[in-house]
């Protein structure tokens, strides 16, 4: 039987990740315990403007270095040792905004030494030279869903027979920049988002987060058994009205769930239309399994959060207490019945799906597998 | 060895002193004139570049560029305080592409938005290669920058391309192939380069990832 190469499983090495609270542990920890991260702060750092909900693993405002070199490295040093970035274990870094945040710096300062690492490619660069990467270091950026995109390029190389072992890194910090952007579009505001309540105002919260993932065809306990995409590119910020887009990958992840029983970790912002949407359709499609969202608690991560969640995921299943974290910041009534408000045991699950979404009408899934 | 065919090589390689103002007035026979007022200069050209191909949903699209949405994200920077949500929206990568088929309300099975620079152009063909869709759009390209290019961050050149890359040989213009190995590296070619052999039926060849890379014209 034709098994599709997105439906080809490979092995979690290794993966963890950073948050306010910590790594991965720690943020399933403060998850379980029902915490948030996000405090209301004001829009534009230190430019002022209306406070609106951040997650922050320190002072918005971009220093030199960029502030989010120190956690990067961190967070890199429980990287498994290898030679990164040679043609077979090339890296795939991960992010929608990258050092954009010295951009802005630089338009407010003036301070030419932002620039230095205020693209994607310069960013990438400052990556490379702090962790001796070599020059095999794929550069994804797809807004929300780019670390999908990264772990599913991933599984492609390894099941080409083109890497050994891939290293997937991705990152998002806030800065004025997005969080100004967020909230021109006013879906960042001064209210916590409550992921898949039925309440009158959405609202989004923004967080800082990155994690990494080393893919590997070898055996491993934990392992991302099917990845899929689809792009609806019906609008930049809205989602067709019938929910045909989050259909279309619910389906086609649904393909290579057959015979599990799946708990979901959602996208789950705190938008009405979409989180109405989002819960509707994972429950036709996956009938009475849990759905759950941590960006009420996290804020969203950008294109980080795809990974940041699968280690969260994988934390909470490896923890000792054998619990998936609840929606944190969620309230009743929910758009389905479906929705987890607290946390729920994990046994009598073997797999999880994880999604997420982006503008453009982008969507993403994936499908954790463990012994 | 992994190889496609190339189909529909078109590319976009519009005057210097072109703007986004200009574009319009010059393509704007190619678009819907809703869609058009609000299309940046990258997304006429590509959009452009690909003008007359019939994409279906299960096709899937690599998109590389290096700076990407370059106007839009100057001006959203110029913006603030008062940020602008189109500015915003328009700013984020890959929405040159996005631009242009949601302008046709085309959708995609997948789409590979590639945002490197010194190996961007054999990583984004690798991701093409690998794409089990059996039609890919590879699209790229760039759009001059204003005052991020005085300070070396954005591309001095406005410019788009798109093929359409299958593993059918006849009618085809070209062909792409990798030959895996364990070859040492030698410098990539720029995306102004793959921009140049698409436009000039020029070979390209060189080492990459590890294998033997080839750009050939039929």
């Amino acid at each position: 039987m034709h098994v599709p190469v997105d439906q080809l499983p490979a092995g979690l090495a290794a993966c963890d990740c950073l948050t306010p609270f910590g790594d991965a542990a720690a943020t399933a920890a403060a998850l379980l315990a029902g915490r948030r991260a996000l405090e209301l702060s004001p829009v534009l750092g230190r430019d002022g403007g209306d406070p609106v909900p951040l997650a922050l693993t320190g002072p918005m405002d971009e220093t030199l270095p960029p502030r989010w070199l120190p956690g990067l490295r961190t967070l890199a040093a429980g990287i498994p040792p290898a030679a990164w970035g040679a043609a077979r274990t090339p890296v795939i870094v991960a992010s929608s905004n990258f050092g954009v945040g010295s951009l802005y710096a630089f338009t407010r300062d003036h301070d030419p030494r932002h620039l230095a690492h205020g693209t994607p490619f310069a960013s990438v660069d400052l990556l490379r030279a702090e962790f001796g990467w070599g020059g095999h270091v794929h550069v994804f950026s797809h807004a929300c869903v780019t670390a999908h995109l990264g772990l599913a390029h991933a599984a492609r190389l390894l099941h080409a027979g083109l890497a050994d072992r891939v290293l997937v890194f991705a990152f998002d910090f806030v800065s004025p920049f997005v969080a100004g952007g967020f909230h021109s579009l006013k879906i960042l505001n001064g209210q916590l988002p409550a992921p898949y309540a039925r309440r009158e105002t959405g609202s989004i919260g923004l967080g800082d987060g990155a994690a990494f993932a080393v893919l590997t065809l070898e055996p491993a306990a934990f392992r991302l058994a099917a990845h899929a995409l689809h792009n609806e590119m019906f609008h930049f910020t809205s989602n067709q009205p019938d929910g045909a887009g989050f259909a279309a990958c619910a389906a086609a992840i649904a393909t290579a769930t057959a015979g599990r029983r799946v708990w979901i970790k959602g996208h789950g912002t705190g938008t009405l239309d979409a989180g109405r949407l989002e819960a509707e359709v994972l429950a036709r499609q996956f009938p009475g399994a849990p759905l759950a969202s941590w960006k009420g608690s996290l804020g969203h991560t950008l294109g980080s959060c795809g990974l940041v969640e699968l280690a969260v995921a994988l934390a909470a299943l490896r923890g000792p207490a054998g619990m998936i974290p609840g929606t944190v910041g969620g309230a009743a009534p929910s758009f389905t019945d479906t929705v987890a408000l607290e946390p729920f045991a994990a046994a009598g699950f073997d797999g999880a799906i994880l999604t997420s979404n982006a503008f453009g009408g982008a969507h993403a899934a994936m499908l954790l597998t463990h012994d | 060895m992994i190889e496609r065919f190339l189909h529909h090589v078109c590319v976009e390689q519009p005057g210097p002193e072109e703007t986004a103002a200009g574009a319009r007035l010059r393509l704007a026979d190619k678009f819907p004139r809703t869609a058009l007022r609000r299309m940046t200069h990258l997304g006429l050209l590509l959009g452009s570049a690909l003008d007359g191909v019939a994409l279906g949903p299960e096709d899937a699209v690599v998109y590389a560029s290096t700076f990407a949405e370059t106007r839009s994200l100057e001006d959203f920077l110029l913006s603030f305080p008062a940020a602008s949500p189109l500015l915003f929206q328009t700013s984020i990568h890959p929405g040159g592409v996005q631009q242009v088929l949601i302008g046709r309300q085309q959708p995609v099975a997948r789409l590979w938005p590639h945002a490197g620079r010194a190996r961007l152009v054999e990583q984004a063909l690798l991701s093409a290669l690998l794409e089990p869709a059996p039609r890919v759009v590879l699209v790229g390209g760039e759009e001059r920058g204003s005052w991020m290019l005085e300070h070396h961050a954005a591309s001095a050149r406005s410019f788009a391309f798109a093929a359409i890359l299958t593993r059918e040989a006849a009618g085809a213009a070209g062909r792409l192939s990798y030959l895996p190995g364990d070859t040492p590296d030698d410098t990539c070619p720029s995306l102004e380069n793959l921009l140049e052999a698409l436009a000039e039926h020029h070979p390209l060849g060189w080492h990459g990832a590890g294998g033997v890379w080839a750009l050939e014209w039929i």
